[in-house]
């Protein structure tokens, strides 16, 4: 107990004293968490729209799939993009395995399906009288559109913060397609698994504080969109 | 025959399989008062989504200001900007009521002051001067009615047509939309009201299309109203 309670003095001094570190690993996590986010945000608000907006025989399989994919465990995703940024991948000669690209890349694979599915979900949500309330207005399926995702907004905005939520507190492929390198593709999940193992107890916690701060702080911001998008 | 005109000719309209309205000939003037009157389920609501272009039938013809409709993307924004939609249980949108009244208004050009304008014509019209900066989500049933019925009168319409819209509204509603929809006429709007309660048409002075499982059962112009013998006007000879 006694030592528990040193390694968390140990712990909040270096997050204070602003260790060198805890700050590149934490900001390796939060530059990449954020690239996966915008690149996943690109195609997976999209997706959820589209899928949600259309009827196409296929729908109900594709939503099914969509359910499944944000099942994917992460060190599976990590292992089939390995497979194509190695050398002999399709992609390795890009030259991206270990880079914060790679994990860019990992992870916004990761995020699409979650954010797609959110964006499904506010679609579904959506009061379906919008777009014919828009249409009988005279405004064009451009601007009835710009209306509806403009309704669902915070729907939307749920749908980016849970994706980021999911790739700032991964570890699969961030530890399989970063390599985990000091200085360079250290994130914090992977540097608390790291340092833990080596027994550095205190540095694993205040990465660990860090991420569980950035974690709740995403939670609650979460729960005010979620309320606020309650009719 | 003066302003716009609809001519619907051997429309049938269905809902998954199902025919839900099935009219011969039907024809609907400028500066018209009409009352589409039937039970739940009667064909109302689809006939008058047929009229605002929101569901093509899947038989007939129908003609607005002359022209063969032709269900194509193009055609139906333009037709859609002469006609107007209030739905029964009308869905305002996010922010306030001003946005909301200029909605339709900027959709079809109207920008700068001649929009504020507009909005303040129209909040007067339904009584509710001084609503602008109100949000929209936090009226009653009452108002919340009135403000999408000053939307649509906010566009402008050649035709208006309203789905209910004396349903479950308070006394001082009902007058001020009943009047309204008096004056519209009057300016040469036509206007289709649908409603289940059989003495509209009656009260209003207004023609009254009558329907049963999507079958038109009766056309009376308003003089001919009282003489009509349908169940629903002995009822209302009675009271």
């Amino acid at each position: 107990m006694g030592s528990l309670s040193q390694s968390v003095v140990t712990a909040l001094s270096l997050i204070f004293a602003g260790d060198r570190e805890v700050y590149a690993a934490v900001w390796t996590s939060v530059s990449t968490a954020a690239w996966s986010t915008v690149i996943a945000s690109l195609f997976g608000l999209p997706i959820g729209m589209a899928i949600g907006l259309s009827n196409f025989p296929l729908k109900r399989f594709t939503v099914i799939l969509l359910n499944s994919l944000m099942a994917m465990p992460t060190v599976v995703l990590g292992l089939l993009v390995f497979g194509l940024l190695s050398r002999q991948g399709m992609l390795g000669s890009f030259g991206l395995l270990f880079t914060p690209k790679a994990i860019i890349v990992g992870q916004s694979l990761l995020a699409t399906p979650i954010i797609a599915n959110y964006a499904l979900s506010s679609v579904r949500a959506a009061d379906i009288r919008i777009l014919p309330t828009a249409l009988t207005l005279g405004a064009g399926p451009m601007q009835s559109f710009t209306q509806l995702t403009n309704e669902i907004r915070f729907g939307m905005m749920a749908a980016v913060i849970a994706g980021f939520g999911r790739v700032i507190s991964e570890v699969g492929v961030a530890m399989m397609l970063g390599g985990n390198i000091r200085w360079y593709t250290r994130t914090m999940t992977t540097a608390i698994a790291l340092e833990t193992s080596k027994g550095e107890f205190a540095f694993g916690l205040a990465l660990g504080i860090v991420l569980m701060l950035i974690s709740f702080s995403i939670n609650i911001g979460l729960s005010f969109m979620q309320e606020e998008h309650q009719p | 025959m003066r302003g716009p005109f609809y001519h619907l000719a051997g429309v049938e309209a269905r809902y998954h399989g199902k025919a839900a309205l099935m009219v011969d000939e039907l024809a609907l003037r400028g500066g018209q008062l009409n009352v589409v009157a039937g039970l739940n389920g009667s064909g109302k609501s689809t006939l008058l989504n047929v009229l605002a272009f929101l569901m093509q039938p899947t038989q007939g013809t129908v003609k607005f200001s002359g022209k063969r409709v032709r269900w194509d993307r193009a055609q139906l924004r333009e037709l859609r900007q002469s006609v107007t939609l209030v739905h029964q249980e009308p869905f305002l949108f996010r922010g306030s009521v001003a946005l909301n009244v200029a909605y339709g208004a900027k959709a079809r050009g109207v920008v700068g002051s001649a929009l504020q304008e507009r909005v303040r014509e129209s909040l007067e019209l339904v009584g509710l001067s001084g609503f602008e900066a109100r949000s929209a989500n936090r009226l009653s049933g009452g108002e919340a009615r009135r403000v999408a019925l000053a939307r649509a009168l906010a566009c402008n319409p050649e035709v208006i047509l309203l789905d209910e819209p004396l349903a479950y509204v308070d006394e001082l509603s009902t007058r001020i939309i009943e009047t309204l929809l008096v004056t519209l006429v009057d300016r040469g709007v036509l206007v289709v009201v649908s409603s289940h309660d059989p003495t509209l048409g009656l009260r209003l002075n207004a023609r009254t299309i009558r329907l049963r499982q999507g079958r038109l059962i009766q056309d009376s112009e308003p003089q001919e109203n009282y003489a009509v013998k349908s169940p629903e006007n002995r009822a209302y000879a009675i009271l």
